[in-house]
């Protein structure tokens, strides 16, 4: 290794473990002795940078870090309770909202919904007659009446109509069970004049206060029943 | 498995010195090497967690706290020109010959352009070899190489112009 390579290596790294570099050093005095110069230097440099460290450094730092540790989970624990109370809020909403707003959107659905849930509790051939004055007794709630019967009248009571006070009627059809709804108007829930689903059929008819609401199975002709409806009641106001 | 505090006070305990030394040579003040140095473990507890490999933890420390140096520089620029006041106020603290011949040769590092200057401080005080420097200061490793070289040299130079003038000044 010639002169300048070597004091370039040294110059770079005193403290070189390069083979090249310390075989040269072995076999050159020279080179020996300008890697001890070299070497010197760095321990005068480390020296130099060597300054004392304050007392008690490590310590203060180590507290430092507890101290903003601290009031970061101070924040940290402000913003659950924050985070919890809003989630409390809005679970309170939501209760609210779904507690007393409809799950249906118009008077159609809610009544096919209506009539499949109590499906089994009518036999369309039930022996059961309701007489007409009994059916004008529960529409006097409605300030209506009917003139004269539909048909055979099978079931009569009041009922919830997505939350009001309603008048559940059903009248034996040609195939099954014909239902009759007199329900008090209301905003909740959208007027829609005919509805159907694969099964049942429906139509509805706006009277001043209240909709009838007629639903029966596709063998019905529900213009039929539409019509005589139209013609036997009325309300009183 | 340690803790996040546990392997912090480690940290602290273990290179405090070596980053306080090195802030020091930075800023040539204890009061700000010591906020420096603060600051650095200060935000190395909060990126704790993105430090893998606890051979890295110096050099990790060491781009910190440059960072904060770069961004005291920001925030004052005219605290540039505090550097040569510092080295004055300094002086006070020399009594022995020992502490002349480390002023001075701060002195000489200092009056290095500090491209060649800061490697040097890395390699003899960090004890960092060749390629951590590059990393750290986002270099190539021969440039590194070169200005270590150079750094040195003039040094070397600088020592030899002394031991000249002083033969004079004995003679």
């Amino acid at each position: 290794m010639d002169d300048l390579s070597f004091r370039r290596a040294i110059y770079t790294d005193p403290k070189t473990q390069d083979t090249d570099v310390l075989t040269a050093m072995l076999a050159d005095d020279k080179k020996k002795q300008f890697s001890q110069e070299i070497n010197q230097l760095d321990e005068s440099i480390m020296q130099a940078l060597n300054v004392p460290i304050p007392d008690g450094l490590s310590d203060k730092l180590i507290l430092r870090q507890s101290l903003a540790n601290h009031q970061a989970n101070k924040r940290k624990s402000r913003i659950h309770l924050a985070l919890a109370a809003s989630l409390a809020i809005i679970g309170g909403l939501l209760l609210n909202f779904v507690q007393f707003s409809s799950a249906y959107n118009n008077l159609g659905d809610y009544a096919l919904a209506h009539v499949y849930h109590e499906q089994g509790h009518f036999n369309n051939n039930s022996s059961t007659q309701i007489s007409l004055k009994n059916l004008n007794d529960k529409m006097a709630t409605f300030d209506g009446s009917f003139k004269r019967s539909l048909g055979k009248l099978l079931f009569a009571d009041y009922c919830r109509f997505d939350g009001m006070k309603s008048l559940h009627l059903v009248f034996q059809g040609t195939t099954s069970p014909v239902t009759v709804f007199i329900v008090p108007k209301d905003e909740q829930l959208n007027f829609i004049s005919n509805f159907n689903d694969n099964k049942l059929f429906g139509s509805s008819i706006a009277f001043k206060h209240s909709n009838i609401i007629v639903v029966a199975d596709k063998n019905e002709s529900l213009s039929e029943w539409k019509r005589s409806i139209q013609e036997t009641v009325s309300f009183s106001t | 498995m340690m803790t996040k505090q546990v392997r912090y006070e480690a940290l602290v305990k273990a290179l405090h010195g070596d980053l306080y030394r090195y802030a020091y040579w930075l800023c040539n003040n204890k009061q700000v090497a010591e906020d420096l140095v603060q600051e650095t473990f200060l935000r190395a507890w909060r990126a704790l967690d993105s430090l893998k490999d606890e051979k890295a933890a110096k050099s990790w420390l060491i781009t910190i706290l440059r960072r904060e140096n770069a961004r005291r520089f920001e925030r004052k620029r005219f605290e540039m020109s505090e550097y040569e006041e510092a080295t004055i106020t300094d002086t006070q603290s020399i009594t022995t010959e020992q502490n002349i011949e480390n002023h001075w040769l701060r002195e000489k590092i200092a009056q290095l352009p500090p491209e060649y200057s800061e490697p040097l401080v890395l390699q003899v005080l960090g004890g960092f070899s060749g390629d951590d420097i590059a990393e750290i200061l986002s270099l190539n490793k021969n440039t590194v190489m070169t200005r270590l070289f150079r750094a040195r040299n003039q040094l070397k130079e600088a020592l030899a112009d002394e031991s000249v003038n002083r033969g004079i000044y004995n003679g």
